[in-house]
């Protein structure tokens, strides 16, 4: 493939696979930017890009578009199936119309915004970097949360943030219920404006305000005393 | 035990000593208990109820050190570019770094390496070490997807989906803060010495329906390279079987309630899951109804000790066995020495289960230095390659004792049944019947 700043790939005439490839080969030489028309919504488009690049999907794409990928941005001009950005090491991933269920499963960096809404079960086991949506979030988001940071300008579901270990939940709308091992936490004022930055950066209409959702830890040790005995034995 | 009655006859059936114990521990503890290894029923169906009916005069056998018997298995031949060529039956099965020290892990991989076989990264990803050591190694794909990355998934000879394992099917990991060291939590995202739980669902697939999906995005990461298989805790394994093979997997692999695992409610081991034995005739037979037995793989697992179980999981439709808990034995787990520190968890050497609590006073289940240093990795890859040798050379003696040249040719009617239970659960012919039932007898 030749050197160029941009190239386009139709999806109405290769396959994932072939798709997949035409991606990475423009990434390991250097293209710029690709644009994939008509996406189709088909799920699996844009997996493993680890060479640095920027995607532009002209449409809905399926399940785990720009996933287990590394250094890739990409903006989708519609809205996205499961696992959008699924494992994403470092880049940004923007989707201008809803995400489904499980947005941002196990970020590893990085940043995911979805304009409008995503599903339940989003950000679980998020490892680092953030997930940001404009809209609402389902049930059970941030489970098992690890580290990062998860900015919800709408309402969420029950059992946010269940089990989290580490890491920081803003809620602009109503939560329907904190989930187990979490706390409500006070939001200081250098914390405020970096989220009022963040939206304001990605366009994203700010709420007047936030909750803060934080791991109350009571879920770190399952017996304290015991590791105190283990530790002794040592 | 201290103050109980001397007469057994006065311990109550249902209000056992061990019943009054646990009920007395729980009250104190507040939580159930938590501890390593498998199951201890001794009620639970087992291998030993089926005996090899090797050739005599209706069949000849092979010279038993002469003739050749082949042991190889390639597991996605013709599906990937890059098939598992295994020169045995079996494997390492996936124990973590973090459940097994370094020094674990580097000798299972050198012996797995001198063996021709491959060794598995368990949950918490694929440590450069562990890489390094074993030439084959399989990596795992988990619900708590650590230490996971595009990068360890290219160097991998196999991605392991797992969705569950024999020891606690539906149920997720556990691996106490005891064992998260600083590399550890590192390389999980956690904080040191935190309990980690694992998730038991995978965060971004809601059922079998998006299973192909998932395999589909496998393969595109790494581009259809090598072969991927859908691991399972044994329990709805004829319907789940069939599920996993409409996914398109290269290879299935399941444990039975045998399996074992680094850390686990006790409760869990010794009530979910349905034993080995049980599992596999159905596994086999869900494949067989797809037309798929010959395309699919099955690795089976739980409880597997010695030639003797894997010969009969072969000739049940296995066609590779995984062993976990017979490899860390032969690493030196209850090996009787440093005594002095099992009897200071409260435990011995054969009944020792303290895997949870990182204080293996033989270095293989721990995260500290002082007692890593104790396994010595070449010693230790040593035995373990003896033990895979000597287990390979019983699986090939049943083969040849039953007049074959391959040890994937055993098949149930090298077999058969001591009890009626085996009988029913296999398929293989109860002894003294002849295939019939005792009816055909007139006297």
């Amino acid at each position: 493939m030749s050197k160029a700043d941009k190239i386009t790939l139709d999806g109405n005439k290769l396959s994932v696979t072939q798709l997949n490839i035409a991606i990475r080969d423009a990434a390991k030489n250097g293209v710029k930017t690709v644009e994939i028309e008509h996406p189709m919504a088909r799920h699996n488009l844009g997996v493993a890009i680890t060479d640095p690049i920027h995607l532009i999907y002209k449409g809905d794409v399926g399940y785990y578009a720009v996933s287990l990928s590394d250094q890739v941005t990409a903006e989708i001009h519609g809205s996205a199936g499961w696992g959008i950005g699924d494992n994403l090491i470092r880049g940004e991933v923007v989707v201008h119309g809803n995400a489904a269920t499980a947005a941002a499963p196990s970020l590893r960096g990085g940043t995911v915004v979805v304009k409008g809404s995503v599903g339940p079960r989003s950000a679980i086991g998020l490892k680092s970097g953030e997930l940001i949506v404009g809209g609402d979030a389902g049930y059970m988001t941030g489970f098992f949360m690890q580290k990062g940071r998860l900015i919800i300008c709408g309402n969420t579901g029950d059992a946010l943030g269940d089990s989290m270990y580490q890491g920081a939940i803003y809620v602009g709308g109503q939560i329907h219920a904190i989930g187990s091992g979490c706390r409500y936490a006070d939001i200081d004022a250098a914390e405020r404006d970096d989220l009022y930055a963040t939206l304001d950066k990605y366009k994203i209409k700010a709420p007047k305000s936030f909750s803060k959702v934080e791991s109350d830890r009571s879920l770190w040790h399952f017996d304290k005393k015991e590791f105190e005995v283990w530790k002794d034995v040592l | 035990m201290e103050g109980r009655p001397l007469k057994d006859a006065t311990y109550s059936g249902i209000w056992s000593p061990d019943t009054i114990e646990s009920i007395q521990e729980k009250a104190e503890l507040g939580r159930y208990q938590i501890r390593g290894q498998a199951t201890k029923r001794r009620d639970l169906p087992s291998f030993d109820d089926l005996v090899f009916v090797p050739a005599g005069l209706s069949r000849m056998p092979l010279e038993g050190y002469r003739e050749r018997c082949d042991t190889r298995v390639v597991i996605g031949e013709g599906r990937v570019k890059r098939p598992l060529v295994l020169d045995r039956p079996i494997m390492i099965a996936g124990m973590s770094f973090g459940a097994l020290s370094i020094n674990a892990k580097r000798a299972l991989g050198r012996a797995a390496t001198k063996c021709g076989i491959s060794t598995c990264t368990g949950d918490g990803g694929m440590h450069p070490e562990e890489r390094k050591n074993s030439a084959k190694l399989v990596y795992q794909y988990l619900p708590s997807r650590y230490g996971l990355t595009p990068y360890d998934m290219r160097k991998a000879d196999m991605i392991e989906v797992v969705c569950g394992q024999g020891a606690k099917p539906g149920t997720g990991g556990v691996l106490l803060g005891s064992k998260v060291s600083a590399e550890v939590a590192r390389m999980r995202d956690l904080p040191e010495g935190v309990d980690q739980r694992t998730p038991c669902r995978h965060p971004d697939w809601m059922g079998a329906d998006d299973l192909p999906v998932k395999i589909q995005q496998i393969r595109e990461a790494v581009g259809y390279e090598i072969p991927v298989s859908v691991k399972v805790g044994a329990s709805r394994i004829a319907d789940d079987i069939k599920l996993i093979a409409r996914a398109g997997v290269d290879a299935i692999v399941f444990d039975g309630m045998e399996g074992g695992t680094a850390a686990s409610p006790t409760i869990q081991l010794d009530h979910t899951g349905i034993p080995t034995i049980a599992a596999i005739a159905e596994a086999a037979e869900s494949l067989r109804d797809m037309g798929l037995k010959e395309d699919i793989k099955l690795i089976v697992g739980g409880g597997i000790r010695n030639g003797a179980d894997a010969a009969k999981c072969i000739a049940l439709g296995a066609d590779v066995v995984y062993i976990g808990t017979a490899a860390l034995i032969a690493l030196g787990c209850h090996r009787p020495i440093h005594v002095e520190d099992y009897h200071r968890m409260g435990t011995t050497p054969y009944e020792c289960n303290h895997c949870h609590t990182g204080l293996c006073p033989v270095g293989i289940t721990t995260q500290y230095p002082r007692l890593i240093e104790r396994l010595d990795p070449d010693e230790g890859a040593e035995r373990v390659a003896n033990f895979l040798n000597a287990m390979t050379m019983e699986i090939q003696l049943f083969a040849r004792a039953c007049g074959k040249n391959r040890v994937h040719d055993l098949d149930g009617n090298d077999m058969k049944a001591l009890t009626m239970e085996a009988s029913m659960m296999t398929g293989v012919p109860m002894v003294g019947l002849n295939g019939r039932v005792p009816a055909w007898r007139t006297y």
